[in-house]
């Protein structure tokens, strides 16, 4: 199980701007793995082009050039209707914003990617209370997004990301919009999941604390691979270890 | 200085203004169309079949005044939730409040005055062009009508001068009230819909008493009269908006308790749309439904009123042809016709009296609208009365040889033996020998019946000519009528519907026009707040197939009901006409069919337009 590969990226770049015109290399050839059950963060400075890699990941934008491959499937050749049943299966996303509909309740929320699918009714409810079980908001699954905290939102946000079992999870910058308590809460639960569920996760952040939780941390400069870090001792001596590297890029 | 940075941000939301300073436009527009028609007293009290019909126009100029209020209402607070960031941000950087609160003021009211004046212009270009279109299509000379009626422009812009003002103030009020931060924020902020239980009650409660008691008043016009018409105005109105402000939200809510409909594909998200945004679009619905069935109902008067001119027409004739002493033309007139009953009866003229044979007149009994004791309308019959003495007279003196009562109709009204006819002659029926004395050349009428009436008003209209000719000869004189016959009925009917007609398509397509605008509103206001919506859909991998599918759905909903309650509005409604209407209902399905194309073609735009701006560009 841990030496599967969930995601496969190969060589891929991203060019905005046609030719003839004033081009922007937003990736030039960026190439990793992400295993099973891993937890990887994504770090780098501002304009990096963290959120284009994110993108091309998560199937919302196209890479010029080079393959990505989820689950075993090439999703750089699909088209786009393929893509988005794509993403709801096999991807679940945590946005900085929430991004949850404030017109349905949390339950609602959480529901919506099975909805999609076709799961009947009956299975869906016990999905949705197991995962809200898992992220502790099991209470507030009858309220609206606007009347729960943002901590609440951003966990209702990740049960719906999960609650339909997908290869991975795709966060960006899941932490930032919320108090340090909040956050550090969210990073136990989504370490709770990694941990005792095998859920993969991959998470684009700016905050190193956050970035602390994870197992490994691909540093991205100026759309290349910059460096590479695994936790090998504590949480803290791992926060230390990736203040040094952005310690770096401010040289 | 703040007035100049104002203008300048106002020309780069030109597209916003452009929708705004349209809805009002046509708002003044429709308003001022309806008065061109509702102050000329004496066009409308000329054309129309309905004596207190000032009234009705007064009433009338009421409902669009209540609607008008509301929609101006809403369409200038859109105009604050466009202002409303920059405002904050004009106060972050130190304008004072007062001078934001003066800002939005004028502007408003400075918007208002250039929809004025753009909105009496338009307005009567489209009285003109409207008015001139109906009546060539009716064939109708409109005697009377003015485009440009003075007394409605002063009326409109007294009206709207104040509803600018009022308006104005609340917007200048409001903005007054808000912090600096709840401006600069206002857009990400989220309303919040709370139906509690007891108030849905008492709301749905009084919507259905109001309603009811307008439909008692409209069905019962002929006993209430005027009294009638001001309450079926005042608590449908009223009751509308109810239905739309209590019922629909509770009804959206029970939709979505279904958990087995609520949690299938995006249903969830459809409905949760539908329930938020309930709140918001009350007022816009219930006016929408308010418009559907006031321009539903003017047309749907309209024609029922054309249609029924036939109807009337044939109230007192069986026969539609009759031909006296026919000659070539007719019969070559009657040859085009699909006739569908003819009879021939003989008779002669002489210098006293007209006399019909009997034998014709039992051998080939005519066919006669007859009523018994009762109000009923009459029906037709044929004459079977027998005739057992030798000779009669139409008028007789003594009860012997006074023609009966249906033989009586038979000749007078179907065949036309009138002093129209004939001149001052009496009328009699004879045996075969004292007619075959009469010295005299044998003429003869005939009688028909054809399969569609209207088919033929060519062909009639020669026949009508000849026999005002005939009657000419027996008169001696310049004939204007040659009696009653069922196409002199109809012309008669036809002169004064016209004018009604005339009335109820203009009145129906300024409404319907009105209404396209407030859903454009709907639109415009509702949908930018959407975008994020559908965009965090696409993220987790909603089909753009099914994105579409659910606004397709969710705006055929909101389509829908107002036009459900408009449309029953209406059915009710026609009750009104059954005093001066036989059949009000007769081919309702036309003008419903026509509302319906006109109101599928609003939908599939206003589909197409918000599809634009909602729905995410793939990449």
């Amino acid at each position: 199980m841990m030496n599967q590969t969930v995601v496969n990226v190969k060589d891929i770049h991203k060019v905005f701007g046609k030719r003839n015109e004033n081009q922007y290399h937003a990736l030039s050839g960026v190439t990793f793995d992400i295993k099973a059950g891993e937890f990887v963060g994504i770090m780098g400075p501002s304009g990096a082009g963290k959120t284009t890699l994110l993108n091309v990941i998560s199937t919302l934008d196209k890479p010029t050039d080079g393959t990505i491959e989820i689950a075993g499937t090439n999703i750089t050749s699909m088209k786009q209707g393929q893509l988005a049943d794509f993403r709801s299966e096999q991807l679940g996303f945590i946005f900085q914003d929430f991004n949850l509909l404030e017109n349905l309740t949390i339950y609602e929320n959480i529901a919506l990617p099975l909805s999609l699918q076709g799961v009947p009714s009956r299975k869906i409810k016990p999905s949705v209370v197991e995962v809200a079980k898992k992220l502790g908001i099991e209470t507030i699954l009858e309220k609206y997004p606007v009347t729960v905290s943002g901590g609440q939102k951003q966990r209702a946000a990740a049960a719906r990301a999960l609650v339909h079992e997908p290869a991975i999870i795709l966060a960006d910058e899941p932490t930032g919009a919320l108090d340090s308590k909040s956050a550090k809460s969210l990073m136990d639960a989504m370490v709770h999941l990694n941990e005792n569920h095998d859920v993969s996760i991959m998470m684009v952040t700016h905050d190193p604390l956050s970035a602390s939780y994870c197992e490994r941390i691909l540093f991205i400069h100026d759309g290349s691979l910059y460096k590479e870090i695994h936790r090998d001792g504590s949480r803290s001596e791992f926060h230390h270890q990736i203040l040094d590297v952005l310690a770096d890029f401010a040289e | 200085m703040l007035l100049k940075l104002s203008f300048s941000s106002m020309r780069k939301r030109f597209k916003d203004y452009l929708v705004l300073l349209f809805g009002l436009t046509i708002s003044i527009a429709i308003f001022y169309m309806f008065e061109t028609l509702a102050q000329n007293k004496t066009f409308i009290e000329a054309n129309s079949m309905i004596s207190s019909i000032v009234f009705v126009f007064h009433v009338g100029t009421f409902i669009l005044g209540a609607i008008t209020v509301f929609y101006i209402f809403y369409a200038t607070s859109f105009m604050l939730t466009l202002r409303q960031k920059e405002m904050g941000m004009y106060m972050t950087l130190g304008a004072k409040k007062h001078k934001i609160t003066q800002l939005m003021f004028f502007e408003t009211f400075f918007i208002g005055l250039i929809s004025l004046v753009v909105g009496l212009v338009i307005g009567f270009g489209l009285a003109k062009g409207i008015a001139e279109l109906f009546m060539w299509q009716l064939d109708f000379n409109g005697e009377g009508f003015q485009s440009f009626y003075l007394s409605s422009i002063i009326t409109t812009v007294i009206f709207y001068i104040i509803l600018f003002l009022l308006t104005s103030i609340v917007n200048a009020w409001k903005i007054s009230r808000k912090s600096v931060l709840s401006l600069l924020h206002a857009e990400q902020k989220q309303d919040f819909v709370k139906t509690k239980g007891s108030r849905t009650f008492f709301g749905v409660l009084l919507a259905v008493i109001l309603i009811g008691v307008g439909y008692y008043a409209m069905v019962n016009i002929a006993r209430f009269m005027q009294l009638g018409l001001i309450l079926a105005a005042v608590t449908i109105i009223i009751g509308t908006y109810l239905v739309f402000i209590a019922f629909l939200p509770y009804f959206v809510k029970r939709l979505k308790q279904n958990r087995t409909l609520n949690e299938k594909g995006i249903n969830s998200f459809t409905l949760g749309q539908l329930r938020f945004r309930m709140l918001n679009l009350t007022k816009v619905l219930g006016t929408v439904a308010m418009l559907v069935a006031l321009g539903l109902g003017a047309m749907t008067a309209g024609i029922s009123f054309y249609h029924n001119i036939e109807k009337q027409a044939s109230t007192f004739h069986a026969n539609d042809v009759v031909i006296h002493q026919p000659s070539k033309e007719d019969t070559e007139a009657l040859a085009e016709m699909n006739v569908t009953e003819k009879n021939v009866y003989h008779y002669k003229v002489d210098g006293d009296g007209v006399y019909f044979l009997k034998k014709d007149l039992l051998v080939n009994p005519p066919l006669i609208k007859h009523s018994d004791e009762t109000f009923e309308l009459p029906e037709t019959t044929r004459v079977e009365e027998s005739l057992p003495e030798d000779n009669y007279m139409l008028y007789g003196e003594n009860d012997a040889n006074r023609l009966p009562e249906l033989w009586s109709t038979a000749i007078r009204t179907e065949m036309n033996a009138s002093y129209q006819l004939f001149g001052a002659k009496d009328i009699y029926v004879y045996g075969t020998s004292e007619y075959q004395n009469i010295v005299s050349d044998e003429q003869q009428v005939i009688l028909a019946t054809v399969d569609d009436f209207k088919n033929y008003l060519p062909q009639l209209e020669i026949i009508n000519q000849n026999q005002l000719e005939l009657a000419e000869t027996y008169r001696d004189d310049d004939v204007e009528n040659a009696g009653n016959t069922k196409y002199s009925n109809y012309i008669a009917f036809k002169a004064i519907a016209s004018g009604t007609i005339f009335m109820g398509f203009f009145l129906g397509v300024a409404f319907l026009m009105m209404m396209a605008s407030v859903l454009m509103f709907k639109l415009l206001s509702s949908a930018a707040s959407d975008i994020h919506r559908y965009s965090m859909l696409r993220k987790i991998g909603v089909r753009k197939s099914l994105l579409v599918k659910s606004i397709y759905r969710e705006l055929f909903l909101l389509f829908l009901f107002p036009a459900l309650v408009g449309l029953v509005h209406v059915i009710v409604g026609m009750q009104m006409f059954s005093f001066i209407i036989i059949e009000p209902y007769l081919k309702i399905w036309i003008p419903i069919s026509i509302f319906i194309v006109i109101y599928g073609i609003y939908y599939w735009i206003t589909v197409q337009m918000y599809k634009r701006i909602v729905l995410p560009k793939e990449v």
